[in-house]
């Protein structure tokens, strides 16, 4: 079976999938309660898409396709109120956040689906530490190379999506020191990383992704769990790189800032080079490690800059490409977490006031439900 | 209880022996049958008490009773902790349930014991008993299968509730049995009111001063079972001194300590090793307590109270499942998980010697239920909790 062509569509819209956590409102632990809050969910219209992942602790969301930030944000509030009702209904707590600060991973049960089964038997004790909560972006794009395009121009900007979504610094019960540890979970499967590079469409699903298959290694597009990646079936490409934010409101100002960078990108149309990812995993590394505080290298002049300051330059530069999409509320919002620090920094300021790993997820838990923040 | 007996060196060894015994029972019964291991306990307690075997003596109202005051006491305490009362306010067709089960069994059982003749006091008696599902079995099992889920949830809380419904009832009432039949007014509001709000106040004492000592102790997280297991025993000896409820006493300790955020998680659930070497004792003392001849007459009511007790926790459970938010199923596993009643019911009645009542005495087929119950109710529980796919591993693995 070759790669399902590329069903190109409108340019820059967007969507968004958050894989949430089910959290014990007792002992704050993960709790295997998805097929619950499925049930519960299922009994009447939830204004969106919600299912199961790999384990029975974590439930995926996800938004239609939008253009527009202000009812991006509008349906995931109601996606958000939609799971804290049904949650409160079966004393569930649900909440954001990359990674559970504590929870172990052999205690974790795969849910009962035939994939979810089968990767599980490949990778074994890989599928249950891979209870990571990531946000997903997608940005349609008009035409198959257009996607490979973007795809391979975002890497200069990676980093910025990691520090600004982090929010995964405590694993297995201790700071990791990492603003998201999460991504270094992700690191551990044989086909993650970045995708190789590929201009043309064709090069890709008849050379590449061809090949691959006929090594057997992969079958399909899921298989490959890169930074970002093509998603053929929906035409777009998918930033897969992001923590879950503890708020909706965060999950929609970085998908809206993707959106704006991917119009400037598409506007200027600067060439790429392979060059460009010469840094690329040691940027990855800095912005994982210390988020908004990383060091960064500049792919092409090669001088160390600020990953603070790059995002705020950044920001200054796609405020007029904001202004016709109408997210000029979105980079205000990302203005803020630059000035007073990520959502990593709020988990550890949480864990020092509140004593303890679990007053943190308290916190978590009534931040994403819109009480704070 | 050693000190008594050292002048007969066996006789001395009769708990630890008896302890050993049960321990290989459960292991055996856990193993081959796949039962959970508190029916094991709860056998070995049985055959090996004083009315069967002998090698027990009768344990009620010796210093072992204690112990096992003070292993319900941690079951309690523990269960406290995992009570969220706001679900209730989130979830209003939850305490409707948890209402309809708990005084529908109430009124069945009452109905039934009247109807097989027996007199107006003990029936009462027999129906406040019948309301609780005993949270020892509950916890034990959910534990032991490291459960999690909604039938899990619902039967943990419904549990807690109903198991402070009955000791309302039950000290309401038997307050009213001494009034009737021989103190005056005062004893009998004694019992009942004063005992209960004072009980709980004591435990809401504890947890507000446990926790503070922890936090002097150390800032926050750790190991804190130890002190709270101390703490618990406190509570027991001083209820018991002053006559009050630990039972009540040990569950609302739990409930304050929650808002403390000082919860049990992994390894530390059941109190640990302390918490299986006295659920072991637990479960040997409440069966200890029967004796053959109890348990030989009255199969007619024992059966009887035992199927419209399930009948109503279940349907109960079913008919509220949908307007609570889970599907009939879960909500009749729930109400089959609701079975086990007897180490609670064992260690209420304990409670009411000191007024001269003997229950077992009034009510034939009391026995039979109580042994059926804590027998087959963990069993009970321990298939519904699999059923509704909530076990995170099988017993005995």
């Amino acid at each position: 079976m070759t790669l399902e062509a590329f069903k190109a569509g409108e340019a820059l819209t967007m969507g968004v999938e958050l894989e949430l956590q089910l959290v014990d409102l007792t002992d704050f632990d993960l709790t295997a309660a998805a097929a619950d809050m499925l049930f519960l969910l299922g009994k009447q219209p939830f204004p969106g898409d919600v299912k199961p992942e790999i384990t029975e602790s974590m439930i995926e969301i996800s938004t239609d396709v939008h253009t527009d930030y202000g009812a991006l944000l509008g349906q995931l509030g109601q996606m958000r109120n939609a799971l804290v009702e049904a949650g409160d209904r079966l004393n569930v707590g649900i909440c954001g956040g990359g990674t559970h600060p504590f929870q172990r991973w052999s205690e974790q049960r795969i849910f009962d689906k035939p994939r979810f089964q089968e990767l599980s038997a490949l990778y074994g004790y890989l599928a249950k530490q891979f209870t990571v909560f990531g946000q997903h972006v997608h940005i349609g794009c008009a035409s198959a190379d257009e996607g490979l395009y973007l795809l391979h121009a975002l890497n200069r900007y990676l980093p910025h999506f990691i520090a600004l979504s982090a929010s995964s610094p405590f694993l297995q019960g201790v700071d990791t020191l990492f603003d998201s540890a999460r991504l270094n979970s992700v690191f551990a499967f044989p086909l993650s990383g970045r995708a190789p590079f590929l201009l043309r469409w064709e090069d890709f699903a008849e050379g590449y992704f061809a090949k691959m298959e006929s090594t057997g290694v992969v079958k399909s597009m899921k298989d490959f769990y890169w930074d970002i990646r093509p998603k053929p079936e929906y035409g777009t490409i998918e930033l897969r790189v992001c923590d879950t934010p503890l708020s909706v409101e965060r999950a929609a100002a970085l998908a809206a800032y993707l959106q704006a960078l991917c119009r400037m990108l598409r506007e200027q149309g600067e060439p790429v080079s392979e060059d460009d990812y010469l840094v690329y995993n040691y940027n990855r590394f800095q912005a994982c490690r210390f988020g908004l505080d990383a060091t960064l290298v500049h792919p092409r002049r090669h001088e160390t800059l600020a990953l603070r300051d790059d995002v705020l330059a950044t920001l200054n530069q796609l405020a007029p490409h904001a202004a016709v999409l109408g997210s000029t509320g979105a980079l205000d919002v990302l203005r803020r977490v630059v000035a007073t620090g990520n959502h990593a920094g709020d988990l550890r300021r949480w864990h020092g006031e509140s004593g303890g790993l679990r007053g943190m997820v308290d916190a978590a838990v009534r931040t994403f439900r819109g009480d704070e923040s | 209880m050693m000190l008594e007996s050292l002048g007969n060196p066996l006789a001395g060894m009769a708990w630890p022996l008896a302890l050993l015994l049960a321990w290989l029972a459960g292991e055996a019964i856990s193993r081959w049958l796949s039962l959970p291991r508190v029916c094991g306990y709860a056998l070995a307690g049985f055959v090996l008490a004083s009315g069967q075997l002998g090698l027990l003596p009768q344990p009620a109202g010796t210093p072992v009773a204690l112990l096992a005051d003070f292993a319900i006491a941690l079951v309690l305490f523990e269960l406290g902790q995992r009570i969220n009362l706001n679900w209730l306010r989130h979830n209003r067709w939850l305490a409707v349930t948890s209402l309809v089960e708990a005084f529908g069994t109430f009124i069945v059982v009452l109905l039934v014991a009247r109807g097989f003749g027996l007199a107006p006091l003990p029936a009462l008696l027999l129906a406040a008993l019948a309301m609780s599902s005993s949270p020892v079995a509950a916890l034990r099992v959910a534990n032991e299968l490291r459960c999690s889920g909604q039938v899990t949830e619902r039967m943990l809380h419904l549990s807690a509730f109903n198991c402070v419904f009955a000791v309302l009832v039950f000290k309401a009432i038997a307050g009213y049995w001494v009034l009737t039949s021989a103190g005056g007014l005062l004893p009998a509001l004694w019992s009942s009111l004063a005992v209960i709000g004072v009980s709980a106040g004591i435990g809401a004492m504890f947890g507000v001063a446990v926790p503070t000592l922890l936090r002097w102790q150390r800032r926050g997280g750790g190991d804190a079972t130890v002190i709270l297991a101390i703490a618990t025993l406190l509570l027991v000896t001083l209820t018991h001194a002053l006559q009050f409820s630990a039972l009540l006493a040990a569950l609302v300790f739990g409930l304050v300590v929650r808002y403390r955020r000082i919860v049990f998680s992994g390894a530390d659930r059941g109190f640990g090793t302390l918490g299986s070497l006295l659920t072991i004792l637990l479960f040997v003392y409440a069966s200890a307590t029967l004796s053959w001849s109890q348990v030989a007459q009255g199969a007619g009511l024992a059966l009887a109270v035992l199927v419209v007790r399930t009948l109503c926790k279940v349907g109960a459970c079913v008919a509220f499942a949908g307007l609570s938010g889970i599907g009939w199923r879960k909500g009749a596993l729930t109400g089959l998980a609701l079975t086990p009643m007897s180490v609670f019911a064992i260690l209420l009645l304990e409670q009411t010697r000191h007024l001269g009542i003997d229950v077992f005495a009034q009510v034939a087929g009391l026995g039979l239920l109580v042994l059926a119950l804590e027998l087959l109710g963990p069993v009970a529980t321990q298939r519904a909790l699999i059923l509704a796919g909530e076990a995170g591993r099988e017993e005995g693995s």
